[in-house]
């Protein structure tokens, strides 16, 4: 049976790990704040520009952009958005299978691309490693993302490969983020949606200078600003878990804390028993 | 009240949402566009420069730096598409002064086209921020 001694040691060790993990719950929930804010500030631009395509190219007859044409090659590129940190619930080993059926799926074809280095480590048994990504800070600023896109994209002109994959955590809320796997090239224009927006567009645009100069355009801008928004839900999506994994280890952590305290306190009151009743049978004998 | 709205969107920020408008003034390609309420549809592309919300009556005027990008005037709502956009008061005098005497110490040096092109390109938006300062005041 345990000492005294011995359950106030671990009730110390153990509120130091209630504080750490409450400290690191804050921070998570600080950064969650910025990562929400920057994710919910991307999604209309995102949501606008993909609207704006659809219905320009609807609209336009016989366009096509190197982005939007099947290629030929059996070659495939999966980019995977993971955190450089661990202590995030299921975060990482949730994409890292998904990653991995992934890849059992398309076999050798596929080139997995790595940013952040805890599903690397997951899944590098497993898969046809491509390069790794790393940046100044942690995370890829907007002009670190968008020259991998580039880079990217250009495998895809190229015709080196036939199709682009991202693989992320889409966030829904803290509690909620959700492995997926999504293609970013070719990019596909729905032909259902297509032959509907026909209809309920009566009218068409003026355009300036073509509609073919400003889908050129767009068309590149979107497909950065998906590969932009995957890393920002994905950063989102990062906190969240983690905010959430640190709730449930602060939880546990007080109940473990409770349940040693309750037991510290058995024992000591077990001890001033024996203790009195040692003193009070010495004094009964005395008398007698 | 004012039907008509505009949207200035970029890939970082909501930089105007539904504010109304009167009048607004864009930069295209092709030269500065005015459009009213009612204005037909139309998609063009941006240019580097100054976009004009002139409220009327009811509500304030307010002044944007946008860059390249699209802007969509669609059943009177506009929508600019913009890689990168400020309102007048969210520009930085200092910052925007420096890089436009960085941008002409470089430009007054031999430089490659592509570079000349570059530099040129942001003392242009420099220029325009400081002008932007200025006609907000």
């Amino acid at each position: 049976m345990a000492n005294i001694k011995d359950l106030k040691k671990k009730i110390k060790s153990t509120k130091n790990t209630l504080k750490i993990t409450s400290a690191m719950k804050l921070v998570s929930a600080a950064k969650l704040n910025r990562a929400q804010q920057a994710i919910q500030s991307a999604r209309p631009y995102a949501a606008e520009l993909e609207d704006t395509i659809k219905t320009i190219s609807a609209l336009v007859q016989d366009y096509s952009h190197s982005y939007l044409e099947e290629k030929e090659s059996d070659h495939e590129v999966l980019l995977v958005l993971s955190s450089n940190k661990g202590l995030c619930g299921g975060y990482n080993s949730q994409l890292a299978k998904v990653v991995k059926k992934f890849a059992a799926e398309k076999g050798e074809n596929l080139k997995v691309f790595y940013i952040g280095k805890k599903v690397r480590e997951l899944t590098q048994k497993d898969v046809n490693m491509g390069e790794e990504y790393q940046f100044e800070k942690s995370d890829p600023s907007f002009d670190e993302m968008q020259k991998i896109a580039r880079e990217l994209a250009g495998l895809f002109r190229t015709g080196e490969v036939g199709k682009v994959h991202v693989a992320y955590n889409v966030f829904h809320s803290a509690i909620a983020v959700e492995p997926t796997v999504k293609q970013v090239l070719p990019m596909s224009l729905d032909s259902s949606v297509k032959d509907e927006l026909q209809k309920s567009f009566p009218f068409d645009f003026k355009y300036e200078p073509s509609p073919e100069a400003i889908l050129d355009d767009l068309i590149p801008e979107a497909y950065i600003s998906t590969m932009w928004t995957a890393q920002l839900d994905s950063l989102a999506s990062e906190h969240g878990s983690r905010m959430t994994a640190m709730d449930n280890a602060v939880g546990n952590c007080k109940e473990a804390i409770r349940s040693l305290t309750l037991k510290m306190n058995k024992l000591r009151q077990a001890a001033i028993t024996t203790e009195l009743i040692e003193v009070v049978s010495g004094a009964e004998s005395l008398n007698g | 009240m004012n039907n008509f709205t505009v949207d200035i969107l970029t890939p970082n920020k909501v930089v105007a949402k539904d504010i109304p408008a009167e009048n607004v003034v864009i930069p295209t390609l092709k030269g500065q566009i005015e459009v009213m309420k009612d204005h037909t549809h139309v998609v063009e592309k941006l240019e580097t420069g100054l976009v004009t919300v002139l409220g009327g009556a009811d509500d304030a005027d307010r002044n944007f730096f946008v860059t390249v990008g699209i802007c969509k005037v669609l059943q009177n709502k506009i929508t600019i598409l913009s890689n990168t956009a400020e309102e007048s008061h969210e520009v930085d005098l200092e910052r925007a002064e420096l890089a436009l005497k960085n941008a002409e110490e470089r430009l007054s040096s031999t430089l490659s086209d592509d570079e000349l092109v570059k530099y040129r390109r942001k003392a242009e938006r420099a220029k325009l921020r400081i002008q932007l300062l200025k006609t907000a005041r």
